[in-house]
């Protein structure tokens, strides 16, 4: 199970004009000291028809991270304009906060987003091209929706732990001296058969 | 309303549903009802949706609310059971099985939790300090599919796809009755088999039976587990049967004489024809039958707890609400009228009794027992120490780290203030602000840690509940036309004539569904390693209230691991340290020989003597003619092993206490001819030498006998003080490993045979002894070789096995083998005892090795069936003792004995601990025909019992036994 569970969070100053940079003020709980930083990332889907248009709006590690309950404040820059298909300007989209460590996703959280005309003279003519000036960015807060992907947390030492796990062939075993297994701790020296390191 | 299929849903006293599917959420029962009477949908400030937990994996089969409420135990198929805990947070505990969990179950007074998996077996909790497993009850053939309490505790029964209902008994968990008769026609193609118990205890009615080939809810007394009556009518497999908590009684018409009626319970059948039957055992016709009440089979039924109301769930995701008036139902009796019907019935039952000694039922019989007992609780509590005491004092650890300062202030200038730097490369790196340190210092009570859901009655979460409500007025929502136009209340007619609440919203969730799919998806950005997609959650149409908040599941195993990690580690340097007191002859193995030695120069015993050794010719022909028959002569070629090369000098320090240091210099002088060799020896300061008229090729010693080996086949032994002992001893083939141990000598030669001598009998006690045998097949070589204290010779080979050779059964013995799949998996470490750590450390520890580590640390991680492993570790820990006695080393046989004893306890096995302590009490009354030996490697045995009996009291179960024993070796102490 996860070593890391997002408690809350907090969408700041929302709704604000489009231009203004997203704050998402992130509460999280940590089971155990993390010896690497995690990584969150804030992407801003530019079009719900396809990836090409997601903008990575910014990525910033988190760390140190010890055992015990943290909260941060995300802070990115709103989306680059010229990467919006001007099609999906004002509407319904998403934007998503990934959260990775050691290189493995393991929550994201989505919310959906309104972009619109604050101007009821906008709303009902809308300008052929988007007037981001003049748009309204809304986060559908109340409304987040979580998915959980399972990561190895253990990094290298679960591969250790994998190979302990996987009985030693005899072959293996026959070729190499008995304390030295694969992945095992390595021969202690002198005494490689002897060490009485058991129970 | 509910995404998947299989939903389930119940009720607790708060009025709140739990309904499941990959996420448990909590509804407010309440609100549900009043937002349907009231027709007040509009009205977004009544939270509907109360709480919802998403960390199963899988699909969840069973949610139970424990019986005081404060509990929520759920299981899935993601192999799990969790234990959810109703507090400002909902805190959470996970138990691990192995297989899908199908039904879980409170026990009266939630004294036990008990779940039935798809692995055929039931498992006991210890519902006052999760995960601690009571037992695992045995003996289904088939997934386990349902579970019922006895309401007074006595019982527990099961149903099972194995066409049987089992009753197993609480007081020694063994089973009680085996109920086939009714179920043999019936398939197995019910998803769940819920029975239940009467609230009154005397019956128990159990899900899909058949009677005629018609299914039926059989019903089975109490008295004698008769099955006479079934419920009969429905048309498809019943699924699920749920008696009403209450015990009713005719309602009193006003004016009608006072006369009391018969008690009766009442219970509510549901059935894979969709249907819902409600009966009351006064009457012999159902109170009401309800047809196609569902498009799909029933899964589960709850009463509320009043006993007025009835939840229903389907397999279609709908829950049903059936409300049912006093005058249908009868007036129900109140707690203190059941507790006297039962105390009735069953006299001071489980169910009345409140106090501490639920847990143990048993009446201690026996003061030395109740000693015993008191010792151990004292010991415990002292051990423990205040503060974990129960799960309430292990919730929530969390230490506040803010200096006065409120989080509201916290979160204002969290911006501001928070620490941000750029990393080498340029990137952003926070350090985030920590609100709240877990306190991990006590390892024991962190298995209830918090983690709060749903921000609610915190003081922390109201101010987030507040600022978060404000991003989302309802007219936002609306206006943004992303709130999903669900339809939740699609009120069926009801096909009876109860007020009946269908609630079967199947919820329209519009958006966009290119957008959706961006939720779940991994972004290219983010490549993930694992492939195993959790969950989606957190889209709850029905909720106006806000849902950021994500419970946290607190990652126990994880913990549990690294700190047991550490205790190994612990272990580790403990063990280190005393090794190097450990006489050092232990260390000296023929292991580290190099390959490349010459071959042993076949030099004929020819040249005359020289005069320093004028013993070498007497070497008895005996002893050597022998010796040449039992040497098979075909394997000498083939069976090679490495001699040691012939250094010009070398010394060895051959024993520490008291330290006796060897020096060899070759061919120090050449007289007439031949060269000689000195040997000289100090010990504790004094000085003696001998010459020997060859090479020394290797030594060896002890603190009584030292043995040298020349490269003329010859073996020389001295005393300590340089007093020849023997006279020199020729061997066939060049020498290959001396060891020496107390007054034993031990030589491996390069043939490949072994010899051991007693130099104070002088007398062998092993004579040339092949090792064709154990080298046989594999390509293995002779990795590490030793003698014990006892003479008792251990070869360790290149495969991982370790052989001894028995004298007494003139055979070689398997001792350890490193690849043994039972070392890998043998589980005994909740039989260890701190204070008997120690004593582990002799000739069979150092063969195993820290492969004993590897194998705890494998059992943990891997998923082997608890049954399995169970089996495994008891055979490995008898191989364990077998071993130990081979080798004739008293410490690890008394250590292992108390492991085994103490296994045998927690795992109930009785007849082996029977057999284990006759044989250590032996004949109480001397008889002339007993071949009993009163001691085993120098260990009293009956000493060795009297150990074992105070492991014996740690299960009650076993109380008698105890008894018998105890007074036993009283009797015989008196004689």
């Amino acid at each position: 199970m996860a070593k890391v569970q997002v408690l809350n969070v907090a969408v700041l100053d929302n709704p604000s004009p489009f231009g203004n940079p997203f704050q998402f003020e992130i509460t999280f709980e940590c089971m155990e000291d993390l010896p690497e930083d995690l990584e969150w990332k804030i992407i801003y889907v530019g079009s719900a028809e396809s990836e090409e248009y997601d903008q990575v709006l910014d990525s910033v590690l988190v760390g140190p991270v010890p055992a015990g309950r943290h909260m941060f404040v995300f802070q990115a820059d709103a989306p680059n304009t010229g990467l919006i298909p001007e099609s999906d300007a004002v509407g319904v989209t998403v934007v998503l906060i990934t959260c990775t460590y050691r290189g493995q996703e393991f929550i994201r959280i989505g919310y959906y987003v309104n972009n619109e005309y604050t101007d009821p003279e906008l709303r009902e003519n809308p300008p052929l091209k988007p007037d981001y000036t003049q748009l309204q960015r809304n986060i559908l807060a109340s409304n987040p929706r979580v998915t959980r992907f399972h990561i190895n947390w253990e990094g290298s030492a679960d591969k250790m732990e994998d190979s302990e796990n996987v009985d030693p062939s005899p072959n293996i075993s026959s070729m190499l001296p008995p304390s030295c297994i694969p992945g095992k701790m390595p021969p202690l020296g002198l005494m490689p058969d002897n060490s009485m390191d058991c129970m | 309303m509910f995404p998947n299929n299989y939903f389930f849903s119940y009720v607790l006293q708060n009025h709140s549903i739990v309904s499941v599917s990959l996420c448990l959420c909590i509804y407010g029962l309440i609100n549900i009802i009043k937002f349907l009477r009231e027709e007040d949908e509009k009205n977004e400030n009544i939270p509907k949706m109360l709480c919802q937990m998403d960390n199963h994996l899988a699909c969840v089969n069973c949610v139970r609310w424990s019986n005081n409420g404060l509990y929520l135990a759920s299981g899935g198929d993601d192999k799990l059971v969790m234990v959810w805990k109703r507090a400002a947070g909902i805190s959470v505990c996970v138990c691990f099985l192995f297989a899908d969990v199908m039904d879980v179950a409170w026990s009266p007074h939630d004294v036990w939790l008990a779940s039935c998996s798809v692995d055929n077996t039931i498992v006991i909790w210890n519902a006052r300090k999760f995960p601690e497993m009571v037992t695992c009850l045995r003996g289904h053939t088939g997934l386990v599919k349902g579970l019922t309490w006895d309401p007074v505790g006595k019982y527990i029964a099961s149903q099972a796809d194995d066409h049987s209902l089992k009753v197993w008994r609480t007081v020694d968990w063994q089973m009680d009755a085996n109920i086939t008769k009714p179920f043999s026609e019936c398939g197995g193609t019910t998803h769940v088999l819920r029975l239940s118990w009467s609230p009154d205890g005397q019956y128990l009615v159990s899900a899909h039976a058949m009677n005629n080939s018609g299914p039926t809810a059989q019903i089975v007394e109490r008295d004698g587990w008769k099955t006479n009556m079934d419920f009969v009518g429905h048309r498809k497999a019943v699924t699920v049967v749920k008696f009403n908590p209450k015990i009713f009684k005719k309602k009193q018409k006003n004016g009608s004489s006072p006369k009391p009626g018969c008690p009766y319970c009442c219970c509510a059948v549901g059935s894979k024809d969709r249907s819902l039957s409600v009966w009351l055992t006064s009457l012999k016709r159902p109170l009401v039958v309800i047809h196609d009440l569902f498009d799909k089979s029933i899964m589960d039924i709850s009463w509320t707890l009043t006993g007025l109301g009835m939840l229903v769930c389907s397999m279609d995701g709908t829950v049903a609400y059936l409300d049912f008036s006093l005058d249908e139902l009868g007036d129900p009796l109140s707690e203190e009228e059941k507790n006297s019907i039962h105390q009735n019935i069953y006299g001071k039952s489980l169910a009345i009794t409140s106090t501490e000694a639920q847990l143990s039922t048993t009446i201690i019989e026996n003061p030395e027992m109740l000693k015993y007992q008191q010792e151990r609780q004292n010991s415990a509590q002292t051990n423990i120490g205040p503060g974990c005491a129960g799960p309430e004092s292990s919730a929530p650890k969390l230490n506040s780290v803010m200096n006065g300062e409120s989080l509201e202030d916290i979160r204002k200038n969290l911006l501001k203030k928070q620490v941000e730097t750029r990393t080498a490369d340029g990137r952003r790196r926070i350090t985030p602000l920590c609100i709240a340190q877990l306190d991990t210092g006590d390892f024991s009570p962190a298995l209830f840690n918090s983690a709060p859901i749903l921000p609610s009655g915190s003081s922390m979460s109201n101010q987030l509940t507040s600022q978060l409500s404000s991003d989302s007025s309802p007219g936002q929502a609306s206006s943004l036309g992303l709130r999903p136009s669900h339809d939740p209340m699609l009120t069926s007619p009801p096909a009876s004539s109860i007020p009946c609440l269908l609630l079967t919203s199947a919820s329209k969730i519009e958006p966009m569904k290119a957008l959706d799919s961006r939720f779940t998806e991994r972004s290219k950005a983010t490549p993930g390693v694992t492939a195993a997609i959790s969950s989606t959650a957190g889209l709850t149409p029905l909720d106006s209230r806000p849902k950021d908040g994500i419970s946290a599941l607190k990652d126990i195993k994880s913990k549990e691991d690294t700190s047991s990690d550490s205790e190994d580690k612990m272990a580790t340097i403990n063990k280190n340290l005393s090794f190097s007191k450990r006489k050092p002859e232990l260390l000296m193995d023929g292991g580290e020989v190099v390959e490349k030695r010459k071959k042993g120069r076949p030099r004929k015993e020819k040249m005359a003597a020289p005069i320093a050794q004028p013993f070498t010719q007497i070497t008895p022909p005996a002893e050597r003619e022998p010796s040449r028959v039992a040497a098979p002569p075909a394997p000498v070629a083939a069976l090679k092993l490495p001699t040691p090369s012939i250094k010009k000098a070398f010394s060895l320090q051959v024993s520490m206490e008291p330290s006796v240091f060897l020096e060899v210099e070759n061919e120090v002088s050449v007289v007439a001819g031949s060269k000689l060799s000195q040997l000289r020896c100090s010990r504790d300061g004094r000085d003696w030498n001998t010459l020997l008229p060859s090479s020394v090729v290797t030594a060896a010693g002890s603190s009584d006998v030292l043995a040298v080996a020349c490269q003329d086949r010859m073996l020389s032994v001295f005393s300590s003080c340089g007093r020849r002992l023997l006279p020199a001893i020729q061997l066939a083939t060049p020498v290959s490993a001396v060891h020496c141990s107390s007054h034993f000598v031990m030589v491996l030669t390069a043939g490949a045979t072994l010899s051991v001598w007693d130099v104070q009998k002088q007398k062998a006690l092993v004579k040339n002894e092949s090792l064709l045998t154990i080298l046989s097949g594999a390509d293995s070589t002779v990795s590490q070789s030793l003698l014990t204290q006892q003479g008792v010779p251990v070869i360790g080979l290149s495969n991982g096995k370790s052989y001894c050779f028995s004298s007494s059964l003139e055979t070689w013995t398997l001792i350890a083998d490193k690849g043994d799949s039972l070392v890998q998996c043998a589980d005994f470490r909740s039989c260890l005892s701190t204070h008997d750590a120690p004593a582990s450390s002799g000739p069979l520890a150092v063969m195993q090795g820290r492969n004993l580590n590897a194998g705890r640390l494998a059992s943990r991680l891997s998923s082997t069936p608890h049954h399995l492993q169970q089996s495994m570790t008891l055979a490995f820990l008898e191989n364990q003792l077998a071993s130990a006695l081979t080798l004739q080393s008293a410490q690890e046989y008394r250590y292992w004995l108390l492991i085994y004893a103490r296994f045998l306890v927690n795992e109930g096995s009785e007849y082996r601990l029977r057999e284990l302590c006759k044989e250590l009490l032996g004949p109480v009354h001397k008889s002339a025909s007993t071949a009993w030996e009163p001691t085993t490697l120098g260990l009293r045995k009956r000493e060795l019992l009297r150990e074992v009996l105070p492991v014996i009291v740690e299960n009650l179960r076993f109380q008698r036994l105890f008894t018998e024993y105890q007074d036993q070796l009283e009797l015989l102490r008196n004689k």
